[in-house]
């Protein structure tokens, strides 16, 4: 690991009980005078969004006002997310009635960007509306940092998702589409995006300003496109990452998750071609980067991998000779 | 005679502020469902609930509550200083669930119902208790004696009621009475404490056990035998008396003969020396069992409350009643098992509410109604109000 991921790792990687005074937040907030949104795009969530908003509007608006502005914005739910959202105080919109003269597109990250117009807050922090064990540090351990620190533009949230206790060390990332495309091609093309933990993680915050300048793809690959078109404007300095413990969530099929993969390579190729990578690809990168925790502290390992192939054995000398003599 | 009419007064123009209350109540009740569903996600298996009560603490604290203490038995408690301070009036509900650990504790919040293991025993309980001192101070209610909130510790089970057992032993402030709040169900009042008897009779079979003898079998046979003789055991009608066997637990597999097995069972009478009487034949029993079959039985008795309660014309149950009434709600009379028990024993009046409805209760699906929450919530306040008048006591 190079110092500078090192040194970046240490000082814009946080947990979210680093920031458990949310009275202090709050006078923070108030001095800076920022206004802070809070938006969760649903479609077809009354499993879970009843909670939610339960949770957060009553923890950081009503005992805490954090919160200045709390929306859901829908794409057209068929079941109660509305009503049980309603139920519980919430403001709700439909996407398709926010600048209508833009269109109606359906995916979540059209949510998010017309979120961007309907609410009016400095700090806005999206939050999944599929999140079972949902509590208070889902945003406030996210829009922290924007609030202390002044250069963090977009901060992104990561998981516990341990995968061996017992030696005390454990392998920490993200979820399968994440290791097995995200990492993979962030360690071919950016390797130093590596550091962002879990890059695909649905909960994130970010400053108005950084969010109105770039393109949101509608659909999967909008986590993607956000870093990748923030990391070429403002490097790696303007982003941060929290800890939020543990997420329980919905599990994809294996069939879901091919289809969010194939949207977000979509995204990705997309950057390539506009950032001029694909068409004059640069010697690509042999380490692979992932991360391990020991002791609290996350260290980047890299491990080389290099895919070298073999001709065609048809090419091969002696199988030609093998060939020959029998 | 004047004593009784004025009290019959004071009550009558407290009842007539329980529509207005509930109204208010049922604005604020976003504040008690927030803190069911926070503590309730934490676990809280009886002998480990110090994370829920660690929340807890910090609930008093935020809801305006200086200094809240945890005691030597993990129970979180503080005091609402009244304006004169006199006595005392406990609320207590326990913060410890029959889930263990291992079980995913998620709630589901819906429009009428909040779902999931341990929301109505005693997450939503525990919540009130917790977020009382905000509601009365946003109902303007203030009151002339203190108020003390217990959330208590090692209430199920093998737990034994030990928990408000040591606080009430080493409590020194005097107690005028006490409200024990459980989740389910609105309507429920106990005002006595009813004798019981919980045990685990123990098998096991020994090393040298002779496979070959007259009627020999494993763990799983040896124990229906104790079941088919306990149920031999005539029970009588008067004092009522009641024998239940809750649980068996034997084997692990389809194929392998268990050597070791227990039998949890429970028995409860409206007299002591019933239950004391069935323990010796429950002793005799095993004892039995152990010679006649060159096994190893015996009985552990892991937990025992006598019986002990106020009369029903006490002026705590009347004035519970009334306000039950007024509220359209029949009460439900039925002896706890629970904490009442421990808080009648130290000499204090007592009774046990319950705030709404809920089904399910004990299972991982246990479902909490909420529409009749504010109404069971004012029921509490309207109740620690007549207490604080005086309208409570004999």
């Amino acid at each position: 690991m190079t110092g500078d991921n090192k040194k970046w790792l240490d000082q814009n990687t946080f947990h979210h009980g680093e920031f458990w005074d949310i009275l202090k937040l709050v006078k923070e907030k108030e001095k800076k005078g920022l206004k802070i949104s809070l938006c969760i795009p649903t479609l077809n969530e009354e499993k879970t969004i009843g909670k939610e908003v339960l949770i957060l509007r009553s923890e950081l608006m009503e005992r805490y006002p954090l919160i200045d502005e709390f929306a859901i914005i829908d794409s057209g739910s068929e079941d109660k997310t509305l009503e049980v959202a309603s139920s519980y105080g919430a403001d709700t919109y439909l996407a398709s009635d926010i600048l209508p003269e833009e269109g109606d597109k359906r995916g979540k990250g059209e949510n998010l960007w017309k979120a961007i117009h309907q609410l009016k807050g400095d700090i806005i922090c999206y939050v999944d509306a599929d999140i079972s064990n949902i509590h208070p540090r889902f945003v406030y351990g996210l829009v922290a940092p924007l609030i202390h620190r002044a250069e963090v533009q977009y901060v992104k949230a990561f998981y516990d998702r341990p995968l061996n206790y017992s030696s005390g060390l454990r392998s920490s990332g993200g979820g399968r589409v994440t290791e097995i495309l995200i990492r993979p091609l962030f360690s071919l093309f950016y390797p130093e995006l590596t550091n962002i933990i879990q890059p695909l993680s649905g909960e994130y915050a970010a400053r108005r300003e950084v969010l109105e300048i770039i393109p949101f793809p509608i659909g999967y690959g909008v986590e993607t496109s956000h870093l990748l078109d923030l990391y070429l404007k403002f490097g790696l300095d303007a982003f941060a990452q929290t800890d939020l413990d543990r997420r329980v969530h919905r599990n994809q099929t294996t069939n879901a998750l091919g289809k969010m993969s194939f949207g977000i390579l979509q995204t990705f190729i997309n950057r390539l071609h506009s950032q001029g990578k694909i068409d004059r690809i640069p010697d690509m990168e042999t380490f692979y980067r992932r991360f391990q925790v020991e002791d609290g502290s996350y260290n980047q390992l890299t491990q080389e991998v290099v895919e070298e192939e073999r001709r065609p054995m048809i090419e091969v000398a002696g199988y030609q000779n093998r060939e020959l003599s029998s | 005679m004047l004593e009784t009419t004025a009290k019959e007064f004071n009550l009558g123009s407290l009842l007539k502020d329980l529509p207005t209350q509930i109204d208010k109540l049922n604005e604020f009740r976003k504040l008690v469902l927030t803190d069911a569903v926070l503590l309730g996600e934490i676990p809280s298996p009886t002998f480990n609930e110090e994370d829920r009560i660690r929340l807890t603490v910090d609930r008093f604290r935020e809801n305006g509550l200086e200094g809240p203490e945890i005691d030597e038995h993990g129970n979180a408690s503080a005091i609402l200083h009244g304006t004169e301070g006199r006595s005392s009036i406990l609320v207590m509900a326990h913060a410890d669930s029959v889930f263990d650990a291992n079980t995913q504790h998620v709630l589901n919040v819906g429009p009428d119902t909040i779902t999931g293991p341990g929301i109505s025993d005693n997450a939503i309980g525990l919540a009130t208790v917790v977020a009382l001192p905000k509601l009365l101070e946003m109902l303007g209610i203030k009151f002339k004696d203190d108020l003390i909130f217990l959330a208590n510790t090692k209430s199920l089970g093998r737990g034994n009621l030990d928990g408000a057992r040591y606080f009430l032993d080493t409590m020194k402030r005097p107690i005028r009475a006490g409200v024990c709040v459980e989740g389910a169900s609105q309507g429920r009042l106990s005002y006595s404490g009813l004798g019981t008897l919980r045990g685990e009779i123990r098998l096991e079979i020994p090393g040298n056990y002779d496979w070959n003898r007259f009627g020999s079998s494993g763990a799983v046979g040896q124990l229906t035998r104790v079941v088919n003789q306990l149920l031999e055991i005539p029970l009588p009608k008067e004092p009522k008396t009641k024998m239940i066997l809750g649980g068996l637990s034997c084997g692990t597999t389809y194929n392998k003969t268990p050597k070791r097995g227990i039998l949890r069972f429970e028995i409860t009478s409206e007299e002591d020396q019933v239950i004391e009487d069935l323990r010796q034949k429950v002793d005799d029993l095993c004892e039995q069992c152990s010679l006649e079959n060159g096994t190893k039985v015996y009985l552990e008795v892991v937990a025992t409350r006598p019986n002990c309660g106020i009369p029903f014309t006490h002026p705590l149950v009347k004035a519970t009643r009334s306000i039950m009434s007024e509220l359209g709600v029949t009460p439900e009379v039925n002896p706890s098992t629970g904490d009442l028990n421990v808080l009648i024993e130290a000499g204090h009046p007592g009774v046990t509410l319950g705030l709404t409805t809920a089904e399910n209760i004990g299972e991982e699906n246990e479902s909490l109604h909420l529409e009749p929450l504010p109404a069971g919530i004012a029921q509490l306040i309207t109740l620690l109000q007549a207490i604080d008048m005086g309208l409570c006591e004999s």
